[in-house]
């Protein structure tokens, strides 16, 4: 008898999230907004991942382009123009925007891993673990992100692992003091002190429980917090901390301004990688946005 | 506010402030090479020059004696002499800090009064036409790296049009004194300021719409307005200043923020503020700048976030028990 | 309250004309100016004190406040009367006696004697002066009488009579003791150039004005302003405006575009100034990767830069590819390579060199390794944070070296850490300059035995970052050292390069010059040292300066850039009263509404 029971109970929990992942989708297509950043970052996903169709990954060498002029004007022959060394600009955004990318989301990862972990276990014991934590959490906040970076880019050498680790050690502070938040209202539910009461384990209160309510919380964060970590992935290439073996959009910012891109008229090399972030960052915030206003009444349903 | 939570906070942010000295001398030891060695590479240095200028540089001594001497040095505000023009780092910040205040002072006061009135504004005209423009407009200066931004006003409005200088805070050789020299300033911050002040309103404006929002639905509103008080007293009198506080606060905070985050900008403009100094100082690096201007902006965030919390605390009583 | 409104507008409206009325009638302004030559330049005057500074500021402000007892020739650097208006030595050219100018003053009107001299250098020797110290190390002065100042060597110095140290005023400097010196900002009008210090205003500019006590007559400009700019761009705006005459290191694209202009004359200065892409020559501390330390791998990358590319590419031009490094600012003490002599750029040849001395590719990677299959040829390329050129360079280099079969991994250090690294052999490649003296001595000695790292408490007490330790190059460097015929010397000096060219240690890039600009219209008489190829301002004697005389008699017209900004500054500022002034009488009409 139990175990039918269990099996039917699990299943019925499968079909119920089921069909509010259905109606979130659908709630979500509504939302004009969410879909246009859907539909931008799903293009330069896409573009991405494409990159090795859509322009040559030699081209990328300065050895490679010496039979092509400096400063060329977008043509037939670069789409994007040529900049100081007669690389091809549109092989740089092509190439640049996998890295941009690909630092953005595992920045994110690791903000999001260590926010979450933190922001869950001080919020849920509290006390002295809690409050140690809190003062950890506080303290990196504090620590002005940009002076940080440069330190640490100095320290570990510039390298794509090197932004990764600095943009995650900035950015989960930000993380976690939500999700603690979120975490502490959880808490004062009924539910868990009912659990708690019944003998439940901390572990099981935390995965059980805790976890599957904030989950929501933690993907609208993730995808507002994407965007920090591509505009800071953006800045500190531009101050020259970057890897400078790899293309990047912020990497072509610095290069542009270095060469002089402004004085030579030459916006071709300037202006897409500012308006790819631009967009993607954006993109990002709408789906964020959308998302956020989905969980919106359901949290606000709870709080009742 | 009681004197004991007011002890409680300054106490809690100085002691933040020492770790943060303590963590710059050490992590600028690691990055340090010989300094005295590449500076006068080629100019064939006697051991009594060497040994001279390794002391001058304070570079003698081992790591726990220098940590000392660091510390006391700090104490005094001797922050050690720049690799580049061999001045006092004191000196040079004290030289380039009012620049960078008085760009970021200033567009920071354009884009919180403009971010807060098209936040009023957009919230009150909620869904309308209005409010999309007014929300995609500053999503999308918000959504722009600011020096991205700054890049594309100067090169079509200084480079291209002509109408404004292409960097620096005034016309070196020129000897104009008085109004003309203010408004030659003038003329080299607007570039620089507008940038900023785009750059940050859109948050202020999205922080104040959705404050907004949130404040309009609240139970008392509510009372105001069965109280047959007309909608826009209700908003400007009862909503907005309860709606004010995240922004105030954010504020206080951006402003220890934007003291570092204006490095880029300033670079593209050639301001020379503390930014400038900064990107300089990359360049090199000039460590005992860059580990001087790292505890200006680590103090400057700590004291904001500091007058901040008392400020919030002082202006919603709900939180002081916290 | 309307009222009010409207008279409070009315007031913010006539404030707001005054200003505009001010600004632009201020900007226009000019009064009677002497002749002033005013230079531009991003680099500040670190220090006014010659036993302390370093920049080339500095330098460029000695020359001309501080007179040295032997000058130097533009056209080919050798010694011309200064102070001394003649000299003679002893047989074994050991001692030289220099007769001072009669009637020689101070700017202050005090007079200039031996006992100056014999001061400067007597202290410079003893209390180790940088700046000095490598020309007085082992020379003691004595003052006979005084007109006449006797200096005896220790050694044979080949650098005599060349005296070009600045003499300092004794009543001036005698007022700082030793532990004092070092802490004296130098800031004093006291000289015997053809100018003295009027005003320094740290980070923005220093003048100076013309010395009526210089042994050469007062010279014709008045005044000299240097101006420090934080932005190239807008230093070469103010040229083009006029408000500047000449300017110092002028950015790549600016130089390109002023190239084109009438009016302005752009030069590349000459000062033997290289870039080098150097080779861990093995001999220092610490082994480099295997391959490197056989020649014919060396050589093999030597044939894989292509240096033209790169002086087209990363310097659009501006510059010359190198043969062997530049010792001197004196280009004549460079051999002339044959044409086998010279590492061409032919990446084949490369390639079959590789090949045949046994560093094939096995594994079929891409990548060669050592002969038998060992260790694969990857090697450490530092590359320079500081310098703008080095992270292009180091693309076209590691693509060169790809193409070969050799690979790279790519770190960036500061300068000083690279100085550390390079003093603990810990590199495979970097690429670096020099900026060499007029001797040639102190170049040719940094790559002796003796220069090579050897405490590895200390290992950035040495020079030789080519860590490259030949015996007979150390030999012959002590020859030349002592030689004291010049063409003997000479050729030393010559064989010394080839030898070390030879050994493929350092590839020298491009010999690259100083990119200087200046008006025509206005002033004319710039030198160039050296003659024909070297910068005019910035050099080693700084001639220009004293035989500069106007064009024409007209003043120059600057200020242009004033008025029409001006204008459109208090047209804003017009509106923005007006709209103040609009948005509270607008504020007031709404209170009102809000009180009934």
């Amino acid at each position: 008898m139990s175990t039918v029971a269990l099996t039917s109970a699990r299943r019925i929990a499968w079909r119920r999230r089921r069909r509010s992942a259905a109606a979130a989708w659908r709630q979500y297509r509504s939302n004009r907004a969410g879909m246009v950043g859907l539909v931008v970052l799903v293009l330069f996903g896409l573009l991405a991942l494409a990159a090795p169709l859509l322009a040559d990954h030699a081209g990328l060498a300065a050895v490679n382009s010496t039979q092509n002029p400096v400063w060329a004007s977008p043509s037939e022959f670069h789409p994007l123009g040529t900049d100081h060394l007669g690389r091809s600009v549109w092989t740089q955004f092509v190439w640049g925007s996998r890295i941009s990318l690909l630092i953005g989301l595992t920045a994110t990862v690791l903000a999001m891993v260590i926010g979450t972990l933190v922001g869950i276990v001080s919020g849920f014991f509290g006390g002295r673990i809690g409050g140690v934590l809190m003062r950890i959490t506080e303290w990196f906040l504090v620590i002005p992100f940009l002076p940080l970076a440069i330190v640490l880019a100095a320290v570990l050498g510039p390298s794509v692992q090197s932004i990764i680790l600095v943009i995650g050690i900035t950015s989960w502070p930000a993380t976690a003091r939500v999700i603690r938040a979120q975490v502490l209202t959880v808490k004062e539910r009924l539910y868990v002190d009912r659990s708690r009461a019944l003998g439940a384990s901390s572990g099981h209160l935390m995965g059980r429980h805790i976890m599957p309510n904030i989950a929501p919380l933690i993907l609208a964060n993730t995808t507002l917090t994407v965007p920090i970590a591509i505009l800071s992935e953006t800045t500190l290439s531009f101050l020259g901390l970057g890897d400078p073996t790899r293309p990047s959009w912020g990497k072509m910012l610095e290069e542009a301004f270095a060469a002089g891109a402004l004085s030579e008229h030459a916006w071709w090399y300037y202006v897409p990688p500012g308006l790819g972030v631009m967009l993607v960052v954006l993109a990002f915030v709408l789906c964020g946005n959308a998302l956020e206003e989905i969980l919106d009444p359901r949290l606000r349903e709870q709080r009742a | 506010m009681s004197a004991r939570f007011v002890t409680g906070k300054v106490l809690g942010s100085l002691v933040t402030l020492f770790f943060v000295i303590c963590f710059n001398f050490f992590l600028f030891r690691v990055v340090e090479g010989d300094p005295v060695a590449s500076l006068f590479r080629g100019r064939n240095l006697t051991v009594t020059q060497r040994e001279a200028l390794t002391k001058q540089f304070g570079l003698d001594g081992s790591t726990g004696e220098q940590f000392v001497r660091y510390l006391e040095q700090t104490a005094h505000l001797n922050l050690g002499r720049s690799y580049a023009t061999n001045q006092p780092v004191s000196k040079e910040i004290a030289s380039k800090a009012w620049a960078t205040i008085a760009l970021v002072g200033i567009s920071t006061l354009l884009s919180t009064v403009f971010g807060v009135l098209i936040g009023i504004a957009a919230a009150w005209r909620r869904r309308t036409k209005a409010d999309y423009t007014a929300t995609t407009f500053t999503m999308a200066t918000y959504a722009m790296p600011d020096f991205w931004l700054g890049m594309l006003l100067l090169s079509f409005f200084a480079v291209t049009l002509g109408w404004f200088p292409v960097g620096g805070i005034e016309d070196a050789s020129s000897n104009a004194t008085g109004v003309a020299h203010l408004a030659d300033q003038a003329k080299h911050l607007f570039l620089p300021c507008l940038t900023l002040t785009l750059a940050y309103l859109g948050e202020y404006a999205l922080v104040m719409r959705s404050s907004l929002l949130d404040t309009m639905r609240e139970d008392y509103l509510v009372l105001a307005r069965a109280k047959g008080m007309r909608e826009i007293l209700v908003r400007n009198r009862h909503a907005v200043p309860n709606a004010l506080l995240p922004v105030v606060t954010i504020i206080a905070i951006n402003f220890g923020f934007v003291l570092s985050g204006a490095i880029a900008v300033e670079a593209i403009f050639s301001w020379p503020g503390l930014g400038l100094a900064t990107y300089d100082a990359l360049n090199g690096p000039d460590l005992p700048m860059l580990q001087g201007l790292f505890l200006l902006f680590s103090a400057a965030v700590i004291v904001f976030n500091l007058l901040a919390d008392l400020l919030y605390a002082s202006l919603d009583p709900r939180v002081r028990t916290a | 309250m309307r009222g009010r409104g409207r008279i409070l507008a009315g007031a913010l409206a006539c404030a707001a004309a005054t200003v505009a009325i001010a600004v632009t009638t201020a900007s226009g302004q000019e009064g009677a100016k002497p002749l002033t030559l005013t230079v531009g330049l991003q680099q500040d005057l670190d220090s006014a004190n010659p036993t302390v500074g370093v920049t080339v500021a500095a330098y460029e402000f000695w020359n001309l406040q501080y007179a040295t007892l032997t000058d130097k020739s533009s056209k080919d650097f050798s010694p011309i009367p200064g102070l001394a208006s003649s000299w003679t030595s002893s047989p074994d050219k050991r001692t030289w006696t220099y007769k001072l100018r009669p009637g020689l003053k101070w700017s202050d009107g005090q007079p200039l004697t031996s006992e100056d001299v014999a001061y400067t250098i007597n202290r410079a020797r003893r209390e180790q002066w940088l700046n000095y110290s490598q020309t007085v190390a082992n020379i003691t002065a004595t003052t006979p009488d005084p007109q006449t100042v006797v200096l005896k060597s220790s050694v044979s110095d080949p650098k005599l009579p060349v005296m070009d140290v600045y003499i300092l005023p004794k009543h001036v400097w005698s007022k700082y003791d030793k532990n004092a010196i070092g802490k004296f900002d130098g800031v004093t009008s006291v000289g015997s150039g053809p100018y003295t210090l009027d005003r320094v205003q740290k980070g923005q500019f220093w003048t100076l004005k013309a010395n009526p006590s210089y042994w050469g007559g007062k010279p014709r400009i008045d005044r000299v302003v240097f101006r420090k700019f934080n932005n190239g761009d807008a230093m070469v705006s103010a040229l083009r405006k006029g408000q500047l005459d000449a300017v110092e290191n002028v950015p790549a694209t600016a130089y390109l575009q002023l190239q084109k202009e009438k009016g302005i004359t752009t030069l590349q200065g000459q000062q033997g100034g290289f870039d080098e892409f150097a080779m861990n020559g093995g001999d220092g501390l610490k082994k480099p990767n295997p391959a490197l330390l056989d020649r014919r791998v060396r050589v093999a990358i030597a044939h894989a830069i292509d240096k033209k590319t790169i002086v087209n590419r990363v310097l659009r031009g501006l510059g010359t590819p190198a043969d062997t490094i530049s010792p001197s600012a004196n280009p004549s003490w460079m051999p002339k390579l044959a044409p086998n002599q010279r590492f061409d750029f032919n990446l084949n040849e490369a390639k079959q060199i590789l090949d045949q001395a046994g560093y094939k590719d096995t594994n079929g990677d891409g990548i060669r390794e050592m002969p038998g299959g060992g260790k694969p040829l990857r090697l450490r390329y530092a590359v320079r944070q500081e310098s703008a050129d080095s992270q292009p360079t180091a693309e076209f280099i590691t693509g060169w070296l790809k193409d070969i079969g050799i690979a790279t991994t790519e770190k960036t250090y500061s300068d000083s850490q690279l100085t550390e690294v390079i003093g603990k052999g810990d590199y495979d490649l970097f690429v670096w300059g020099w900026t060499p003296f007029v001797d040639p001595d102190p170049m040719m000695s940094y790559f002796t035995c003796d220069q090579v790292s050897q405490d590895p408490k200390n290992p950035t007490n040495y020079y030789n970052d080519a860590n490259w330790c030949d015996k007979t190059y150390s030999a012959m460097y002590k020859q030349q050292n002592t030689e004291l015929d010049p063409a003997k010397r000479k050729q030393i000096v010559q064989q010394m390069l080839t030898r070390f060219y030879e050994s493929a240690t350092y590839v020298p890039l491009y010999y690259q010059g100083d990119l200087q600009a200046y008006r025509t219209d206005k002033y004319t008489g710039w030198i160039r040292q050296p003659a024909e190829t070297g910068p005019v301002l910035f050099n080693n004697s700084s001639q220009t300066y004293a035989n500069l005389k106007p064009v024409a008699a007209t003043s120059s017209s600057s200020g242009g850039g004033g008025g029409g900004s001006g204008t459109i500054i208090a047209i804003v500022i017009v509106a923005v009263a007006v709209l103040g002034g609009l948005g509270l009488v607008l504020a007031r009409r709404r209170s009102a509404d809000e009180r009934e």
